[in-house]
């Protein structure tokens, strides 16, 4: 097993640097030049086509300028080998917009994402977990068609469209009031409220991005677990269960359910990256400064520093969640170890 | 000043405007509401707050090296400058210093004397060094502003006088510079620089080889570029009190503001100003509707649709004025089809300015003729203002040679001893959904009469570097300038079509470019306003651009405010104020 580890963890090594150096290239040969950007009058500026005069003429000299504080001006092998080395000294650079330490920036704008990440996820288990048992309890059944159906349409939604609609609608404007249109926290907002007030601002704040955020994953997990369900159920040790006269809900619960939640530990991958990731779209549009905020508009600006530290954070999660559900395969099901072994 | 004008604008342009036509800025609405308000006093007071909606974060918060729109808007009231302009006239005042500058014989050296009771917000008094400072960080070439440097190039010494007087050399005559060097942001020595580093070093050392600069000046540099970015410290009204990224930024008035009391300062009235970042513009017109905003640009299609029940009108007014800026469509004059005037001409005659104002601006804009600033004296409201009419414009284009000679319904002509069809392509900033939109309407007209355009949407960046390096036949694209005296040499003079000038539709005519060289050299603001006639008439005719509109901007700001006027520049919420009745924010903790 320890064998198994360490190949394990060798190999995230190459696949660290063979990511990294495609985003790095993907980002780099991309059209768009940081330093024009900035001489337009920061991205705003450049939004919307417009030119402000002096900026333009801000000659070739002021672009090289620029260019040579952020060492922009060398090969691009050249640069990447420098990220890379500064990289192992756990220095991801500075920001091109505010000369800040990109990792000071990361820091500062986790928390915000992991709570809205974190909600969600659950959310998402809560509802999909029960709703796969019950679908797969009740295969083929008219409750198990409608409510497949109903998380297949969710699934179909554009959360852009919803997102809006929901802004629309029921933030406030012209129609109702129900949740806050903007933002994680009241105008009036103080330190120095008490706890329960802070928490109800919080939840008030997150309830709609947190739905958002959630609506679409309802399908792929309770059909998931609808599957991997009704394949245990087909077992015949369930049968044995029944035929000893258990009562359905132990049979369901204790015999079915446990064995059928192994399949779900490869799922496992996939949440540690998502606790930092996945809601650019939701933060852009109820203006969260989370990190998915900050990566969209890194893009936009070419700020590549701070492109290039998400871009790796995110890459060394998903690797480390690929890392530990690989690992728990492996206890859970000890051939696949031995089967490297043996190799 | 001009650098905050400047920037200012920016902000304006960026931000759409959105209202009816023809009426100049002051033609907003009435700006003393019926709120229970009315029986308080007329007298301003100070308190409550002014909520403003900002898109963005402001990159950074440091007057020299920032450089986006946002965080000008918000610097202008931390910093303050040696001169002003009067937001009315746009003329040039004093502010910090006593009066104007005095200029040399030469006209090379400004001297300017400073006012003795100014103090920063830490309370200590602003002089002379703080003055030679200031200039010293932004020729510091290891200071990471070069955008903001490229202003200060003709900028060759300073020296202090006394205490009091500091002058600046220049190196050579240009009447520009006085507003240049009366609007560098002013900082306080002893707070952005505390090991007084810069101190022995004179504006010649800087001008020298970076290489060789000493540590001390690298040590300052680099301490000022990585460590003054969010706690601005200047001598202005507000002082910086926090920036919660992505959510809000805040500035509250200074009590013991220098200006206070004095004449012809504004000391301001509100307690607080609070920058509110809302990415997402639906839900900034949203919040702002459910109170969470006081004060917001509206984008056309808000203006037009989303803001006109009687409830929004209750709770709001809408303010209008120009953004000083203009938009075109540039016609590469060196293209085979287009370096011929009539061509040009014709392609003015085929648009229906006035209509796509109405349609595609939603009446939020003006059809221009030139490229100087509509309201300023300089524009010449002669100009012959191109009706349309494709008739006019087809017999140019008759008269230049053009027909349709092989029937396949596309008109040619034999260039340089070549057939050339009457093709070209459009090239349009993929983000600018207006130009893309009138770019649409101008297609469809020239099908009708043979001409084939097509259009191609880039990236920004991507789209830049084309009309740079000169590779389109046709782009449509805005200038934003400063509402101040405009200088068109940088756009049209003949030098700067090479090296990726901003003349990148290569116009070239000699009369023109003496006219910029002569203009720039004369300090009789009458005898400028004379040659930029004579410019503008040329440019009518030659028609480089086919000049489209200049924009109006939108602001929708709460009733309850006070003393609201709007000024050719835009909005001054420095002069604003909420009688204590209808005030809002009152006791809340901050």
């Amino acid at each position: 097993m320890s064998s198994y580890i360490f190949q394990r963890l060798l190999l995230l090594i190459p696949t660290f640097i063979g990511v990294t150096l495609i985003g790095f290239l993907v980002m780099r040969l991309a059209p768009g030049d940081p330093a024009e950007l900035r001489a337009a009058g920061g991205l705003r500026g450049a939004g919307e086509g417009a030119l402000s005069r002096g900026k333009v003429s801000a000659v070739d000299e002021a672009l090289m300028q620029w260019r040579a504080q952020y060492g922009l001006d060398r090969p691009l092998h050249v640069q990447y080998g420098i990220w890379l080395k500064n990289l192992f000294t756990l220095n991801f650079g500075e920001s091109f917009k505010d000369n800040q330490p990109v990792w000071n920036k990361i820091i500062e704008r986790v928390p915000v994402t992991t709570k809205l990440n974190i909600f969600s996820i659950l959310l998402v288990y809560v509802v999909a977990i029960p709703l796969g048992i019950y679908s797969a309890t009740h295969a083929n059944s008219l409750g198990d068609r409608v409510t497949t159906l109903a998380a297949f349409i969710l699934f179909a939604v554009p959360l852009i469209w919803a997102a809006t609609m929901a802004i629309v609608f029921i933030c406030g404007g012209d129609f109702l009031y129900l949740f806050p249109p903007a933002g994680l926290e009241s105008l009036d907002y103080s330190r120095q409220w008490s706890f329960w007030q802070k928490f109800k601002d919080q939840t008030w704040h997150l309830f709609l991005p947190v739905v958002l955020l959630s609506y679409d994953g309802f399908a792929g997990l309770s059909r998931y677990m609808r599957s991997s369900m009704l394949e245990v159920l087909r077992q015949d040790y369930v049968q044995v269960a029944r035929a000893k006269g258990l009562n359905e809900g132990i049979v369901i619960f204790k015999h079915v359910l446990r064995n059928s939640l192994i399949p779900q530990v490869t799922l496992l991958a996939s949440l540690l990256p998502a606790l930092l990731g996945g809601s650019v779209i939701i933060e852009t549009i109820f203006s969260i400064p989370g990190l998915g905020q900050l990566g969209y508009e890194s893009v936009l600006a070419r700020d590549y520093p701070t492109v290039m530290a998400l871009f790796s954070v995110s890459a060394i999660l998903t690797l480390v969640g690929i890392l530990i559900s690989d690992l728990l395969l492996a206890v859970v099901d000890p051939r696949i170890a031995f089967g490297r072994r043996q190799q | 000043m001009s650098w905050r004008i400047w920037r200012f604008l920016l902000v304006a342009l960026l931000l759409l405007p959105g209202c009816e036509s023809g009426k100049q800025a002051e033609t907003a609405e009435p700006t003393t509401p019926k709120t229970p308000a009315q029986a308080d006093s007329n007298t301003p007071v100070t308190g409550d707050w002014l909520i403003i909606h900002s898109s963005a974060d402001p990159e950074q918060l440091n007057p020299v090296t920032s450089n986006d729109a946002t965080a000008a808007e918000i610097l202008n009231y931390i910093f303050e400058t040696l001169l002003t302009r009067d937001p009315k006239t746009l003329e040039l005042k004093p502010y910090l210093a006593e009066e104007r500058p005095a200029l040399s014989p030469d006209k090379l050296a400004y001297t300017f004397k400073i006012r003795r009771d100014v103090h920063f917000q830490d309370e200590r008094p602003l002089t002379g060094e703080d003055i030679l400072f200031s200039m010293k960080v932004i020729k510091c070439p290891l200071v990471n502003a070069p955008f903001l440097r490229v202003y200060y190039d003709s900028v060759v010494d300073a020296q202090l006088v006394d205490r009091y007087t500091v002058r600046f050399i220049t190196k050579e005559p240009y009447f520009l510079n006085e507003s240049q060097l009366g609007g560098i942001p002013i900082l306080p020595r002893h707070y952005y620089d505390p090991e007084d580093l810069l101190k022995n070093v004179t504006i010649r050392d800087l001008l020298k080889d970076p290489a060789k600069l000493s540590e001390g000046v690298k040590r300052f540099a680099d301490n000022f570029n990585r460590n003054y970015n969010r706690n601005p410290v200047g001598s202005g009204p507000y002082k910086f009190a926090e920036w919660k990224t992505g959510r809000i930024v805040e500035l509250e008035r200074d009590p013991k503001y220098w200006g206070v009391g004095k004449a012809g300062i504004d000391p301001g009235f509100l307690d607080r100003l609070r920058y509110r970042i809302v990415t997402n513009p639906d839900a900034a017109l949203v919040t702002l509707k459910s109170g969470g905003l006081d004060m917001m640009d509206l984008t056309p299609i808000q203006h037009t649709r989303g803001t006109s029940s009687e409830r929004f009108k209750r709770e709001f007014q809408k303010l209008e004025y120009f953004a000083p800026s203009y938009s075109y469509i540039g016609w590469n004059n060196e293209s085979l089809i287009f370096r011929d005037k009539r061509v040009r001409q014709a392609m003015t005659y085929f648009m229906d300015r006035k209509q796509i104002a109405k349609t595609i601006l939603f009446g939020l804009g003006e059809v221009v003729d030139g490229p100087i600033y509509f309201f300023r004296p300089e524009y010449d409201k002669t100009l012959h203002n191109y009706p349309y009419n494709p008739q006019k414009a087809l017999e140019l284009l008759k008269a230049a040679g053009w027909a349709d000679t092989d029937g396949d319904g596309i008109l040619d002509k034999v260039i340089d001893g070549k057939k050339v069809p009457f093709r070209f392509e459009f090239k349009v900033p993929s983000a600018s959904t207006t130009g893309k939109s009138i770019i649409l309407v101008l297609q469809e007209e020239l099908k009708r009469y043979g001409i084939a355009a097509s259009v191609r949407e880039l990236d920004w960046t991507i789209f830049l570097d084309d009309v740079k390096n000169h590779k389109f036949d046709a782009v449509i694209m805005a200038w934003a300038m400063p509402a101040s005296e405009p200088d068109e040499y940088q756009v049209w003079h003949s030098s700067q079509a090479a090296n990726k000038g901003s003349n990148h539709i290569s116009y070239k005519n000699p009369r023109v470019d003496k006219i910029l060289e002569e203009y720039r050299r004369e300090f009789d603001p009458k005898k400028r306003i004379e040659l930029y006639r004579e410019f503008q008439h040329i440019l009518n005719d030659e028609q480089p651009y086919t000049f489209l509109f200049v924009r109006k901007t939108v602001t929708a700001v709460q009733r309850r405010f006070r003393g609201i006027e709007v000024y050719p520049a835009g909005l001054r919420p420095l002069e604003w104020w909420v009688p204590l009745s209808a005030q809002r924010y009152k006791n809340l903790a901050p």
